[in-house]
């Protein structure tokens, strides 16, 4: 489950309206407007200022949808 | 008896480095024929089937690189232990050490046969030593199938697939014939599922894979070939002796021809996979329509392009990422000195890989107030500026492939001060009457390429709908038009020197 938390700061980065995007655990990110190659570092790097956490490299590599980026930030949350 | 010249169907058999076994050439078809038939007699028997595919791939890995043939099994015979090795290990320090095992191992051989001479020669010029070049014969398509090895062992290491438990198996996706000189650098967590599913081809599926090796032949034969042989060489050969009108008209018909050869030996490559029951990896996709140079790489050989963005400029961004926009930029340029460098060890490829990272990173930095811009003046939709982006991209790419083309930085510069010094506008006339067939063939290789994309389903369609025999009398016809065309020798395919 994608937490709104998470859809507003992929929201903010990209300058999408909440509303009108749909983003669920199997989305990946070229499915979502204005997600592409270049852009996806600043929004790995607005997350993390977000929730104040640090990702591995090899961890955000191996995140092949949304869901995935959820987990990884549940797991670095609760830590 | 019958007068067979057993020691001449040897010779055509056996290795001969000038004589690799060429799509489009007639003994390629006879023998791909036997193959089909073949093989569908043994469409049922999964490990028949696959024996013969890997029987013959070897065979025509043979054929065009005799003795390397152990090279490519002793790849295909490490990559699957680094891939078993890294699946059984406990700790992600054990599955690291498989990684660099196989790095070491891939670029290792890959920097012996590709790079070697290129590094002694760069300590020569820069007075470092003073070193002998080495007498190597670079193995053909070692640059694609390391590749796609890497690719195996990369994505068990990122966790998006498992290894594979069957050797047969990564043998086969590593040696499959139809893209082991030049691509598309499948990937094997597409390709291996392929393996063992049953053999069945839909009319569709036919009708593409006729429509593909048609337009294959047509675009590497009828036009690369004779575009080449008859116009781009002679001028790039010598560009002072022509005025810079013919110098455009050749930068210009070099892109048509680059881009007809590669996507003309893919459309064979994945035409006739298809026929075998194996979709391969698109490789191209209209790369001229592109709207920015970042689109164009969307387009233009996508196996590759693909391949350096999940390998290596994505791990590079995500490492950089704290350096922003500074970051993404020197991922940038990294990635596309690599592209360059992937094709030839040359000063014109890097350049020529320097310069899309240059063209990609002038993208990103004025992406913001291009974004105002177009939303400020409406040109988003605009058919007309779209046209123009259009214009733009082809001439940047177009530009690129000067240095890609030319045998070295002063032959490429004569051929821009030609354009800038000596254009000559009136001789355009004089070209259209002297190279009339060449003029023809350029003009409708682009016309096709611009036709919208639904033009191909279209024609896919209508094939699927034809009776076997007028299918077979097309398939015929297109060989005899592209025969009547034919230059005396079929051309090499210009990635295969990469």
């Amino acid at each position: 489950m994608i937490s709104e938390r998470l859809k507003n700061i992929i929201c903010k980065e990209l300058l999408l309206d909440t509303k009108s995007v749909e983003i669920n655990d199997e989305t990946q990110a070229t499915e979502v407007p204005g997600w592409d190659s270049l852009n996806h570092a600043n929004i790995i790097v607005a997350i993390e200022k977000d929730y104040g956490i640090r990702f591995k490299g090899l961890e955000v590599l191996k995140c092949n949808n949304v869901g995935a980026l959820q987990n990884l930030i549940d797991s670095k949350v609760s830590k | 008896m019958l007068g067979i010249d057993f020691n001449k169907i040897s010779e055509l058999l056996l290795f001969d480095i000038k004589d690799p076994l060429l799509f489009g050439s007639s003994l390629f078809f006879f023998l791909f024929f036997g193959l089909l038939l073949i093989y569908r007699l043994f469409a049922k028997s999964n490990n028949g089937r696959i024996s013969i595919l890997i029987f013959f791939s070897l065979f025509v890995y043979y054929k065009a690189s005799g003795i390397f043939l152990l090279l490519l099994i002793l790849n295909a015979i490490a990559n699957f232990g680094f891939g078993k090795g890294m699946g059984e290990a406990k700790t992600q320090a054990g599955k690291r050490v498989y990684l660099i095992l196989s790095l070491l191992f891939n670029l290792g051989l890959l920097a012996y046969f590709k790079y070697n001479n290129f590094f002694l020669q760069a300590l020569n010029d820069f007075n470092f030593a003073n070193l002998e070049l080495l007498d190597i014969l670079m193995p053909l398509g070692i640059s694609f199938y390391t590749f796609k090895s890497l690719s195996y062992i990369l994505d068990i290491y990122l966790e998006m697939m498992e290894p594979t438990d069957s050797f047969r198996d990564y043998f086969l996706f590593v040696s499959f014939f139809p893209n082991i000189l030049s691509g598309p650098i499948d990937r094997a967590a597409k390709f291996l599922p392929q393996i063992r599913k049953e053999y069945f081809l839909s009319n569709k599926d036919i009708a593409m894979a006729l429509m593909l090796i048609m337009m294959g032949l047509v675009k590497k034969i009828m036009i690369a070939d004779y575009i080449s042989l008859n116009f781009v060489d002679r001028v790039f050969d010598e560009p002072v002796r022509f005025t810079g009108v013919e110098n455009l008209l050749a930068v210009y018909g070099y892109a048509l021809q680059l881009y007809c050869d590669f996507s003309g030996y893919s459309d064979i490559a994945i035409g006739i996979g298809l026929l075998l029951g194996f979709k391969l990896m698109e490789n191209f996709n209209y790369p001229f329509k592109a709207k920015s140079i970042s689109d164009f790489w969307k387009r233009w050989h996508i196996s590759l392009s693909s391949w350096l963005l999940d390998y290596v400029f994505r791990p590079l961004q995500i490492g950089l990422r704290d350096w922003r926009k500074a970051g993404n930029i020197t991922a940038l340029i990294i990635t596309f000195v690599l592209v360059g460098f992937w094709h030839e060890a040359s000063w014109a490829f890097l350049f020529w890989g320097l310069l899309h990272g240059i063209f990609m990173a002038f993208g990103l930095l004025v992406q913001g107030p291009k974004r105002k811009f177009y939303l400020k003046y409406k040109l988003n939709n605009s058919k007309i500026f779209g046209a123009f982006q259009i214009f733009i991209t082809f001439n940047l790419v177009a530009f690129s492939f000067i240095f890609f083309k030319a045998n070295n930085f002063e032959s490429a510069l004569d051929v821009l001060k030609q354009i800038v010094f000596f254009f000559k506008p009136g001789v355009f006339i004089q070209f259209v009457e002297s190279f009339t067939p060449t003029f023809i063939l350029i003009f409708f290789g682009f016309f096709f390429h611009f036709l919208p994309s639904s033009f191909s389903d279209k024609m896919v369609t209508l094939i699927s709908k034809m009776n076997i025999i007028i299918q077979a009398i097309i398939l015929t016809l297109i060989i005899w038009l592209v025969s009547q065309v034919q230059s005396a020798d079929l051309q090499p395919f210009i990635y295969f020197q990469f």
